[in-house]
């Protein structure tokens, strides 16, 4: 009976008691009071994350505000009282201007792309034309259908893209005969694809974008750079995707035809759509040629689509602001753990400087990558990269291995990697919902998908470790 | 402004320019278009869907040779192009069963009886096109004027 109260308490209670305990209980020599308050709000993100009582974006929300109520140089008056163990008070426009970084803004122009591109039906026609080649035996449709589904997830939202291939591929699967394994095979193939594919880019999936935000400096990483290493991981992975699932789950049916109604539109507005689409994409992948980074071009387009009218007020009342948040309460986190001091405090106080650095580089992922299965992506690379950024940071023992860069993007893939379950994406969720697929066949493919995954990544951050491309 | 358009389809030359008068309030603002067949209603479609335009509504008869209103409506209805367009049948000699495969598979908006009342048809299309404006995320205030303002506030709220 209580256990069901036991999510709405937790979250209330815990953060609470950490709230008012001494600051000596914790066991971090010179804990400030602001830091001891990170650490509450801290507990209040990963108690919300992972129990979900509010919804997931809300719960950024929730951080952001608690930030400027507890730790901004703007907040209720008696968090402010100055004491000799107070601390550093952030400044309040730091914490509001997550709502806006620039990882915000990339996006927002990911989002401008991909739903321009749906409302001209680009991504409904490129998938008709690129379906061709590929025949009517099954297994190649398949094949095409996974790449792709994994090149439009690198473009437009994984969800978006699933929905779409699924819409394409359902009045097929109800062709096959009902044992027909084929029909678990092809309902997979989607969602795992749109997963995978994710990776490839730095806007496939929110999780890059949290990566990008603690890959600054020395560390950073181009929109290009990434899918130099990102396509590879992607095309390797899928092809592993797609053997596993023709061994597991073989058709019977001889012959596959996918009956996609259209034609390219050709009205200024669509040619303007795809003039833009492509002009958007070389500008990204041409960054050190004319200067501007990632998050400049990408506001580009999201110009152009409101001047012509391509992208309508109405049509920006159906971004997924929720995404946003989610993502910019994640930067927020970050932000209070690095600028407060307590990520740097914490990891000073735990040996982790003894531990095996590929150990923990395994450990880290392997600890993503399980969390990732059961809560969302965004929500586990929000409460894990900014303590893997702290920790990285001061490992020297880590440097030979790539450094901060390494493990970072390490954690990364890996978050993007957990796909087992039916709640563990929404891609998942909706190729689920088909009723084709059980839970178990799910988590065959995800589990193998997940440790392999980790494994090639491990195996390509190595390689681009020894040529000296990162770190 | 984008350009919406409204189908009428009948097989009989009188009825077909009959509705087109009634509608013709809407002709300022509104693309109205005349099909005397389903087949050649639905190669219209064709044309419009490639030119992106907006088919907000088809008006049909039901019994026509070859294809029958009821058959026309329910493939734009399977049809996720026009996802939104709203349908309106108008006959006099519909079976019950008509009318339910009409309302189950066609996904009616509006069922209507020959002979009409101009007034009444006219209603109806002002409520149809207020619908498929606010529900495709055109922008209304263009179109204002010719709009069902209940509607309207109803949907807007």
């Amino acid at each position: 009976m209580l256990s069901q109260y036991l999510k709405y308490l937790l979250p209330v209670c815990i953060p609470f008691i950490i709230l008012i305990l001494p600051s000596d209980s914790f066991g971090i020599v010179g804990l400030t009071l602001i830091e001891q308050r990170v650490i509450a709000i801290f507990a209040l993100a990963t108690l919300c994350w992972v129990l979900e009582p509010i919804p997931i974006f809300a719960t950024s929300v929730v951080i952001i505000v608690s930030e400027l109520l507890l730790i901004s140089d703007k907040g209720l008056w008696f968090f402010k009282t100055p004491s000799p163990d107070l601390g550093h008070l952030i400044g309040y426009q730091t914490i509001m201007a997550t709502f806006a970084s620039p990882i915000i803004m990339l996006f927002l122009g990911g989002f401008f792309l991909a739903m321009a591109a749906t409302k001209y039906r680009l991504d409904v026609n490129l998938a008709r034309v690129l379906l061709k080649p590929f025949g009517s035996k099954p297994k190649y449709v398949m094949l095409g259908l996974m790449m792709i589904t994994a090149v439009f997830s690198m473009f437009m939202s994984n969800t978006a893209t699933t929905v779409m291939m699924l819409s394409i591929l359902s009045p097929v699967i109800a062709l096959l005969a009902t044992k027909d394994l084929g029909k678990v095979a092809f309902s997979l193939s989607v969602p795992v694809a749109a997963n995978i594919g994710g990776i490839g880019t730095p806007i496939g999936t929110p999780p890059n974008a949290i990566a990008l935000k603690y890959l600054v400096n020395e560390n950073s990483i181009s929109f290009g750079q990434w899918m130099v290493f990102g396509v590879p991981f992607v095309m390797v992975m899928l092809f592993i995707a797609w053997l596993l699932l023709i061994k597991l789950f073989p058709t019977s049916t001889e012959k596959i035809n996918l009956n996609i109604k259209g034609k390219f539109l050709k009205t200024p507005k669509a040619i303007t759509v795809y003039i833009t689409f492509i002009g958007t994409i070389l500008l990204w992948l041409m960054g050190d040629i004319h200067g501007m980074n990632a998050y400049v071009v990408a506001l580009i387009p999201v110009a152009v689509f409101v001047t012509f009218k391509i992208i309508n007020k109405e049509d920006l009342k159906r971004i997924s602001w929720d995404v946003l948040w989610l993502v910019s309460g994640g930067i927020a986190l970050g932000v209070a753990l690095d600028k407060s001091g307590l990520a740097e405090n914490a990891v000073n106080a735990i040996p982790f400087g003894n531990l095996h650095p590929l150990l923990l580089i395994l450990g880290a992922s392997m600890l993503c990558l399980v969390m990732a299965n059961f809560i969302s992506h965004t929500a586990a690379a929000n409460l894990l990269l900014p303590l893997i950024a702290a920790l990285a940071t001061t490992m020297q023992s880590l440097l030979p291995y790539g450094g901060e860069v390494v493990l970072i993007l390490a954690v990364t893939f890996a978050a993007s990697l957990g796909m087992s379950l039916p709640i563990s994406t929404p891609p998942n969720a909706l190729a689920y919902a088909s009723g084709n697929i059980e839970t178990k066949q799910m988590a065959k493919i995800g589990v193998i998908i997940g440790i392999v995954g980790v494994l090639v990544a491990f195996a390509m951050l190595f390689i681009l470790n020894k040529t000296n491309f990162i770190g | 402004m984008e350009k919406i358009n409204i189908i009428c389809v009948d097989d009989e030359r009188e009825v077909l320019e009959s509705v087109s008068r009634d509608l013709d309030y809407f002709s300022d603002m509104f693309n109205i278009e005349e099909c005397e067949s389903a087949f050649e209603c639905l190669a219209l479609l064709e044309e419009f869907d490639a030119q992106q335009e907006y088919v907000a509504l088809i008006i049909s008869d039901h019994i026509m040779p070859e294809k029958s209103g009821v058959e026309l409506l329910t493939e734009v209805a399977m049809d996720n192009r026009f996802l939104g367009t709203k349908k309106l049948l108008l006959t006099g000699l519909a079976t019950q069963a008509d009318t339910i495969e009409a309302i189950n598979n066609a996904k009616l908006d509006n069922f209507l009886e020959k002979v009409w009342d101009p007034k009444q048809l006219l209603q109806m299309v002002k409520e149809l096109l207020t619908e498929y404006i606010i529900e495709k995320g055109i922008d209304y205030e263009e179109y204002i004027e010719k709009l069902d303002a209940p509607t309207l506030y109803r949907l807007l709220k």
